[in-house]
């Protein structure tokens, strides 16, 4: 089937075969495989459900998931952008510490955050009380204080955690913009802002917000606990309320269809336009000195981010761990620990390669289709963690079958019950993060390259090797990172897929966590972000060395 | 010539690929037999039990350990909240499951209808456990009752303010109703209840009111609907009773003061008793271990882990033999809605589609 596949797929396209894209198209229709048996299971009769649907919360799960979305990527954009451009223009005190700082936010799961932040804005929180005291309140009737469990809380929390996936990417299409551009804006007197940087970072911006809105759309934990009724809350009340999967996985397809499109409208958009520099990188400009205000601008807009997503939910943590025994507790988690970190670093490593071969191939040897095939096979981002789980475990089983059904029952179960199920989950879910990171590396190069270094007299693997990859080092490495931590933080489908007996911290604060007890839950989530932080600051010296 | 010329060319260029080999290819081999390599190998011995329970395993634990005790029996736990139905029928006949345990009725009778749980004959079960909190075809077994309650605010409710769970659509507590949202498998098993109890039509007049009534947006869990009453912001909650015994007797001196706030209230004792969930389990299928996962749910049902629900989550046992602790007895005896529990099951989509339609 996959050869017939191929050879279709070869003479639509007109293209010759070789081993780089024939391996891609396979890898690519491996990986899509989970999201398939999503697309077949919502082919099933639903029962008429959709009429009950349209009639009652449809259309209030459409408004609320769009408003998120809206919400979400407003905000994130304005903290991602605005810090991205000042960190990489701006010369000012403390620049250096703020700039891989920006990134901590990016350890810690969205689930936690909004814990702390219920803890902390709530009536008996710390700041509702020191209000209270202050201005001799009594009741809760007797002021206004925002609603946290809300729409609005659920935006800032989301933003707070997501907006690192936009700075990181942006910042580095900020830095590589040439200085001549910069400088022809200056003779223009026109904006560097609004007329070269943002115009030039758009691809980069735009790949961090897809993350973000994939992050949105497909999460359960944060709008659950603010009880914020999403396209997702539908999902699972269909699913698990109405023993629907069918209804369940029209919803997520319906969902899935919605990004597709909107990937495709902006790809559409910047069709016809080039993204191709072709000065020399290390020619990044210098940064501009600032005044005593601008100074202070320039710490406010890094700072506010920094005081959302970092500062106060790591209080919020550290005051319940600090309440503990802390040698104890630590001592029993240590195992867990290991766990996590093993696992995350073996996943990020076997994405990053895969999403290399993926983006390099579709860049540089295949045609539009491989490259839209490319694209799609790392969408699997956009269905929430444990539908896409389901969707794993319906085609493993699949996989399975037919193993036992060639081999003659020698092998009876190979992914099903075995950390490769996991793998296989982390890849289709998290392929989206290193997929991004590596293509905006790759947009950013000078087309001409490669066809350079051919002419030369080079072969594609040489010139990979020798001009290409250099090139991507920091790419691969904030991709690396950026999937280090999302592994370390995810929750339903470890939770769902793991062999017997296996916890990570995810998976151990959150048995805490769903009951609301933050004492215990606290040390493991603080752990998540801990472990998270070391690779955030070494990979951030590695990448300030390939400036 | 030409076509030696030709095909040594080609296989000079092949293997001149290999040898350069694509470095990221290389690599992907290398990592998948890496990870490969470090698959844990699963248990099959003799002497384990493999558990997908929807119980935290720290709820859990104190039962596997009196188990092993007892019985020499090893056990190795998944726990996962949603999607282990989906798990075991996507394994198949590979599945190296052996026991199911839930914590709702919902889920119980989803591995039911997936046709995954394995038909048990065990005179001890029957014993044990009351008929209507077991199927009628023996798939699966109620392990300890949930009584799903109304508290109220003990300085601003009179005691006798609410007899039954209708009273909550009385005009009279317009504003100071809080609960956790309607689709939540609690609720939804209690709105089940009450279509047994008078009819769809009826059932959803009442949750229009309740709906009408709340002080705030359905939000939270049950402790934070205690903690909502403690701060004032509503004077009455719908909540499991083993909520009372975790919060009265927490580590937390905080969580201590919201059960000081409240006063329990079982509904429905002049009719047809108070609304009960359980937790409970059953044998996977394809279970190899057959034996060992009926003993452990039969140990599940005696004294000793009986005994444990009461005290580990203040949950109720199901064998009327066994006397709750004395925690659970002092909250007062009660009369149980004796409603075959897995009519709650079947009438939970009817259920959840009068949640959406009243937006509770």
């Amino acid at each position: 089937m996959v050869a017939t596949f191929l050879s279709n797929w070869s003479l639509a396209s007109r293209q010759p075969i070789d081993k780089w894209s024939a391996s891609t198209v396979v890898l690519c229709c491996f990986l899509l495989g989970p999201v398939a048996a999503l697309l077949l299971t919502a082919f099933g009769d639903s029962g008429g459900l959709w009429t009950h649907l349209v009639d009652t919360v449809l259309g209030t799960y459409v408004v609320n998931t769009l408003a998120l979305m809206g919400g979400v990527g407003v905000v994130a954009v304005l903290f991602g952008v605005s810090a991205a451009w000042v960190i990489s223009r701006y010369d000012f005190t403390g620049r250096n510490i703020l700039e891989w700082m920006l990134l901590l936010p990016a350890a810690i799961p969205a689930y936690i955050i909004g814990y702390c932040y219920t803890d902390f804005f709530e009536y008996a929180g710390p700041l509702q009380t020191a209000l209270r005291t202050a201005f001799g309140w009594q009741t809760p009737r007797d002021y206004y204080f925002p609603e946290i469990r809300s729409l609005g809380g659920a935006m800032l929390v989301m933003a707070s955690v997501l907006y690192p996936y936009i700075y990181m990417v942006t910042r580095i299409a900020f830095r590589l913009t040439p200085a001549s551009l910069f400088e022809i804006a200056l003779v223009h007197n026109k904006s560097q802002f609004w007329h070269v940087g943002l115009p030039l970072a758009r691809p980069a911006i735009v790949a961090g917000l897809a993350l973000v809105m994939m992050e949105v759309v497909s999460d359960f934990g944060t709008v659950e606990y603010f009880a914020v009724p999403t396209i997702t809350l539908g999902i699972f009340n269909v699913w698990l309320g109405m023993n629907n999967l069918v209804a369940a996985a029209q919803i997520s397809s319906v969902g899935f269809l919605f990004i597709l499109g909107l990937l495709g409208l902006e790809l559409y958009a910047r069709s016809r336009q080039q993204y191709v520099s072709t000065s020399r990188t290390q020619n990044s400009p210098a940064a501009l000195p600032t005044t005593p205000v601008g100074k202070l601008v320039c710490w406010l807009v890094c700072l506010v981010p920094l005081l959302f997503g970092f500062f106060i939910p790591l209080g919020v943590l550290l005051r319940f761990v600090l309440r503990g025994d802390l040698a104890a507790d630590f001592l029993a988690i240590q195992p867990i620990v290991t766990n996590s970190v093993m696992v995350a670093i073996a996943a990020a490593i076997v994405i990053m390669l895969i999403a290399s071969l993926i983006v390099l191939t579709a860049a540089f040897r295949a045609g539009p289709k491989l490259r839209k095939l490319a694209l799609m096979s790392s969408t699997g981002y956009a269905f929430p963690g444990t539908i896409l789980a389901i969707g794993v475990l319906i085609y493993a089983g699949y996989i399975d079958h037919g193993l036992r059904f060639l081999s003659g029952g020698m092998i009876s179960s190979f992914l099903i019950a075995s950390m490769g199920l996991l793998l296989l989950a982390y890849v289709v879910r998290f392929q989206a993060v290193g997929y991004g990171a590596m293509l905006s590396g790759v947009r950013r190069l000078p087309k001409n390259l490669m066809s350079a270094s051919r002419v030369l007299g080079h072969g594609y693997v040489a010139s990979l090797r020798q001009v290409i990859l250099p090139l991507l080092k920091s790419s691969f490495l904030a991709g690396l990172m950026l999937v280090f931590v999302d592994i370390m933080k995810e929750l339903p489908m470890t939770l769902l897929l793991r062999p017997f007996d296996f916890e990570t911290l995810a998976t151990y604060t959150y048995q805490f966590a769903k009951d609301e007890m933050l004492e215990q839950a606290a040390l493991p989530a603080l752990m998540i972000v801990l472990t998270g932080l070391i690779p955030v600051i070494l990979m951030s010296a590695m990448l300030r060395r390939y400036r | 010539m030409r076509v030696t010329g030709i095909e040594n060319g080609f296989r000079n260029r092949l293997r001149n690929s290999f040898a350069n080999s694509p470095v990221i290819l290389r690599w992907l081999m290398a990592g998948c037999v890496a990870v490969c390599l470090w698959l844990p190998v699963q248990a099959f011995a003799g002497g384990t039990i493999n558990i997908y329970s929807h119980r935290q395993q720290i709820l859990i634990q104190p039962f596997l350990d009196e188990f092993t005790k007892a019985t020499g029996i090893q056990t190795k736990v998944v726990y996962a909240s949603k999607g282990l139905a989906q798990r075991l029928q996507a394994e198949g006949a590979a599945s190296p499951a052996d026991v199911i345990l839930t914590v709702d009725i919902a889920r119980l009778a989803e591995y039911a209808n997936l046709d995954l749980l394995a038909s048990v004959e065990s005179a001890v079960l029957t014993a044990n456990i009351p008929a209507h909190l077991r199927a009628s075809d023996n798939r699966w077994f109620g392990l300890s009752e949930r009584a799903r309650i109304v508290v109220t605010a003990r300085d601003r409710v009179p005691a006798d303010a609410i007899q039954r769970i209708e009273d909550l659509a009385d005009a009279e507590w317009q504003q100071r109703i809080c609960t956790r949202p309607g689709s939540h498998v609690y609720n939804r098993a209690l709105m089940a209840s009450l279509i047994a109890a008078h009819g769809a039509e009826a059932a959803q007049s009442w949750a229009e009111k309740l709906v009408a009534n709340l002080a705030r947006k359905p939000q939270g869990n049950d402790r934070a609907q205690a903690k909502a009453i403690f701060q004032g912001i509503c004077d009455v909650a719908i909540m499991n009773s083993y909520y009372y015994g975790n919060m009265k007797f927490n580590d937390d001196a905080e969580q201590r003061s919201w059960a000081d706030a409240i006063r329990l209230v079982f509904t429905n004792q002049a009719d047809r008793g108070n609304h009960i969930n359980i937790s409970g389990g059953g044998v996977a299928k394809h279970s190899r271990n057959k034996q060992q996962a009926v003993a452990f749910l039969e140990f599940l049902t005696g004294e000793v882990a009986q005994q444990l629900y009461g005290t580990v989550n203040y949950e109720y046992p199901v064998n009327p033999a066994v006397a709750p602790p004395a925690e659970l007895a002092s909250w007062g005896p009660f009369k149980r809605d004796k409603l075959p529990i897995e009519r709650l099951a079947e009438l939970a989509p009817q259920a959840q589609m009068i949640i959406d339609r009243v937006g509770w």
